[in-house]
């Protein structure tokens, strides 16, 4: 269960719009904006699957200049390869998985 | 419990990003809990690109578990990138590399073996082909991602202990012809300012760089730059639209091989429109042309720029730009209060790749857009230590620790008494560059060559014909990897090396920054730092070779542990000994200060108390730079100082447009460039196997503007051959408005056999700079059938 911290920018005149548009993806945190265009806010994703989808949407989002990431924590999937013993287990395999 | 675990580290992340925009969340958002026992954050440096972000690696229980970034670091200011947010999932992973594997024959399957035997092999086979074939039979490829410490410590051996100068690494094939920009225009290697200028800047001039993609964390800086200053200009140029061109007030879109009339007309304009800096001239700046760099006068350059006019120019350019655009963008760049130009390898990966690097600083120096805050012209890098390894610190064939150049004896000579061996024990001849080293392989005259953290099976161009010489039983090939690679499958000897932060080094970045990263991760396995594998290999090679000579060159180094005290001691001898009083002085640098450091030091800083307070921000400058003042000659506020000018000038060079060596034809009628795409990283051995990154882009594809497309008959998706005179590839299409019409663009990071595009690319290379034209060549487009299921494809997964 990844939780990232990011910033997203827009421009000033898109922020109010784009804010209300990514409070509404399933996952997104709004923590905070300024008077710059930026907006603070924490993915919570059940899955890095889901991290990654919920990336793209919000990159793809028109009024989304740029997603800054600051922060990652993937505990939980370093649990579960844990778990799954010393070959690398879920999320950490290679190419076809 | 478990809820409070996981409120304590959302509110983490929203407070660290929050920070890093200077944001103040409410005043009850002190976290619930406390970091958990066992957990702590180590500082290092991004281990892709060159930009150096600076990152803390998370660690529980001996494991990585998140990464975040620095947020006083002036390379990132926190930012990281997706795949940069990725890397340390290489760590532990299944598919890391963890015993020594050997074969004697390439047909024969690996066994695994000790690392005593394994360094004996290597010693053996080293020996033996100096032995029998000479000292020039043997040969070691380095590379821009390899610590400082490993790329001296190697060179060190093969230089002063192997006596040869076969001595390369994969910058260059990225940034050889930079180099050779510097050198010939500024008379020093590497920028003269850095990323401080981004924030600064009035006017950025981005050509053949796509920033957004290959550089992302430093386009945030340029977007942020324009968004809160609506009247900072942006003039992209590149033959393809991309992520990068969404952010500039003007995108010149030429046709391949014809930026030197670009950029040349851009210099008539500012000729003619009297845009120049005539003091910045008079004071800082000569005239040359030609092969022997004789001198030229302002008439006779004013001549030269004659036939560039801009609607001339606008014409060779491919009609995608007016002769207006031109005379706007040359306008924007001499009139701002600062410009910043921006290149990476749409530029230097050119037959023309010097001149192309020369016409831009042109640009520069005819305005006076240098040494001023705002104001730069700065070569991007696409590897994280390209510039502090391989061009500073002795990883070219031409170019010993220093900037010294081989051919020079006096350099030769004080690097042999820092070394400690006999005067004349380096030969005075430059080794094999990149390309010839594989001729050589091919021709078999290099019987021997170590590999080390690159994979030129799969990045080197027109790769099948390289690759028949790494196939054969004549070259003996070892590998130090972490991964198995293309390039590892032509091995005989493949050593596990120790990743990123499962080591300590320093990474020198863009902008003349060093860094270090200290180990925090024990590797897995009996992989080991190269600093270790590399003086272990020399000690038994002055076995077999019964030339104390070459144990020298380690013995200041041996007994010492590998994870800090021996990369600690090859780190002091390097810059305390080489790089005193050279251009790069990195005497202040030291692992002490490193260590205090939140984003290293910028050379030159000759003193410990000078680094501290960072380094040099601008080279050349009095009262910035310390050699500015300790070299002035006069009472001017520049003073220049490369070892390349003994006139201590800025050169403006006449450079005429000339075509690339391959251009379309009836049989070859499309251009084909390559390049990156933002999920992924080089060969792709290490953001394959990141799962979020692969999933991303899990197989290359060839993007086709979409009048070429509708001309062939090729939709999204249809597969398509893309074949040269040197190979075929077979890609599924992205129809896109981003080529210009008459090109085709695709991506050079996947392994699969028929999506590998090195097969097809050039090899002809600049005869300045030896770096291979890898962005243009001539191909033939065709659909083959619809779309087909494909599958994501990395050697040893």
């Amino acid at each position: 269960m990844p939780i990232g911290g990011v910033v997203i920018s827009t421009r000033i005149d898109d922020l109010e719009v784009a804010r209300t548009q990514l409070a509404l993806l399933s996952g997104v945190e709004i923590h905070g904006t300024d008077e710059r265009g930026h907006i603070v806010a924490v993915f919570d994703t059940r899955t890095s699957e889901e991290m990654e989808r919920l990336m793209q949407a919000v990159s793809a989002c028109p009024l989304v200049l740029h997603v800054g990431l600051t922060y990652l924590n993937m505990e939980d999937v370093l649990a579960e390869r844990e778990t799954a013993g010393p070959s690398g287990g879920s999320g950490q395999g290679g190419a076809g998985e | 419990m478990a809820q409070t675990r996981r409120d304590f580290l959302k509110k983490t992340a929203a407070l660290s990003a929050a920070s890093y925009v200077g944001m103040h969340l409410p005043a009850d958002w002190t976290p619930l809990a406390r970091a958990e026992a066992g957990e702590a954050w180590h500082r290092g440096t991004c281990r892709l690109c060159g930009v150096g972000c600076r990152v803390e690696l998370g660690v529980k229980n001996g494991a990585p578990f998140g990464l975040r970034g620095v947020a006083e670091a002036r390379t990132n200011y926190g930012y990281l990138c997706m795949k940069g947010m990725h890397f340390w999932k290489c760590m532990g992973h299944k598919d890391r590399l963890k015993k020594p594997l050997y074969r004697a024959k390439k047909t024969e399957p690996f066994k695994e073996i000790g690392w005593d035997k394994a360094l004996d092999i290597a010693a053996e086979k080293f020996a033996v082909a100096v032995k029998t074939h000479g000292n020039n039979a043997v040969a070691y490829y380095g590379s821009g991602q390899a610590l400082t410490e490993e790329t001296y410590l190697f060179q060190k051996i093969m230089r002063g202990g192997l006596k040869t100068n076969n001595v390369e690494g994969n910058p260059r094939l990225c940034m050889a012809s930079a180099v050779g920009g510097y050198l010939t225009s500024f008379g020093a290697d590497e920028p003269i300012g850095g990323y401080a200028d981004l924030e600064k800047a009035h006017c950025f001039f981005i050509i053949g760089s796509n920033t957004a993609e290959a550089h992302p964390v430093l386009f945030r800086r340029i977007m942020r730059r324009k968004l809160d200053n609506p009247e900072v200009k942006i003039v992209n140029a590149d033959p393809r639209v991309s992520q990068t061109s969404r952010i500039a007030d003007k995108h010149l879109q030429f046709k391949p091989g014809t930026d030197l009339s670009l950029l040349n007309a851009m210099a008539r304009v500012i000729v003619d429109e009297k845009l120049y800096d005539q003091q910045f001239l008079n004071n800082y700046a000569v005239f040359k042309q030609g092969k022997e760099a004789k001198d030229a006068s302002f008439e006779e350059y004013v001549q030269f720029l004659a036939p560039y006019t801009p609607e001339a120019a606008a014409a060779t350019c491919g009609g995608g730009l007016t002769a207006d655009d031109i005379r706007q963008a040359a306008r924007w760049f001499a009139t701002s209060k600062g410009t910043v130009s921006l290149w990476c390898m749409g530029i230097n990966q050119r037959k023309q790749g010097v001149w192309a690097n020369n016409l831009i600083h042109n640009l520069h120096i005819l305005t006076g857009q240098l040494l001023k805050e705002g104001a730069d012209s700065l070569s991007l890098t696409g590897q994280p230590n390209a510039c502090g390894g391989v061009r500073e610190a002795g990883g070219l064939c031409h170019i010993l620790p220093g900037h010294r150049p081989v051919e020079k004896e006096k350099m030769r000579n004080q690097v042999e008494e820092a070394w400690g061996i006999p005067l004349g024990r380096i030969p005075a001849e430059p080794g094999l560059h990149t390309m010839d080293m594989f001729s050589a392989v091919n021709n078999g005259k290099l019987k021997a060559i170590w590999i080390n953290c690159t994979s030129p099976a799969q990045s080197l161009p027109n790769c099948d014909l390289y690759n028949q010489g790494l196939a054969g039983d004549d070259c003996f090939v070892v590998c130090t990897d972490i991964f198995k690679t293309r390039t590892t499958e032509y091995a005989n000897l493949i050593l596990p090396t120790a990743f990123h932060f499962e080591k300590t080094g320093v990474y020198g970045c863009t902008e003349r920054r060093s860094q270090l990263t200290r180990k925090a991760v024990k590797a897995p396995g009996e992989a080991k730092p190269e600093v270790w594998i590399a003086r272990e290999w020399a000690k038994k090679l002055a076995v077999k070779l019964n030339d104390p000579v070459i144990a020298q060159c380690v013995k200041p180094f041996d007994g010492l542990e590998e994870d800090f005290a021996l990369p600690q001691a090859i780190w002091d001898e390097y810059t305390q000994k080489l790089t005193k009083n050279r251009d790069s002085d990195l005497r202040g640098a030291t692992y002490p200060v490193l260590g205090r450091m939140a984003d290293g030091v910028q050379w030159p800083a000759p003193t410990e108390d000078f680094a501290l307070k960072g380094g040099t921000v601008k080279k050349f400058v009095k009262g910035i730079d310390p050699m500015a003042d300790s070299e002035s000659k006069n009472d001017l506020p520049y003073q220049f100082y490369g070892p390349a000018h003994e006139d201590r000038k800025l050169w403006i060079w006449l450079r005429a447009q000339a075509d690339p060596s391959e251009i379309p034809d009836a049989e070859y009628p499309f251009y084909l460039s390559t390049g990156r795409i933002i999920d992924h990283w080089h060969t792709m051995s290490m953001t394959g196997r990141v799962p979020e990154l692969l999933r991303a882009n899990p197989y290359a594809y060839v993007e086709l503007n979409p009048k070429d497309a509708a001309k062939l008959g090729i939709k999204p998706g249809d597969m398509v051959e893309i074949k040269s005179r040197r190979g075929t590839n077979v890609l599924p299409a992205k129809v896109y408005e981003g080529p210009i019409e008459g090109m085709v663009f695709a991506y050079w990071h996947d392994q699969e056999q028929s999506r590998m595009i090195n097969k097809v690319t050039k090899d002809d290379y600049d005869p300045a700079s030896k770096e291979p034209e890898f962005k243009i060549c001539a191909v033939q487009v065709k659909k083959v059938s619809g779309p087909q299921p494909l599958k994501p494809f990395l050697v040893g997964a």
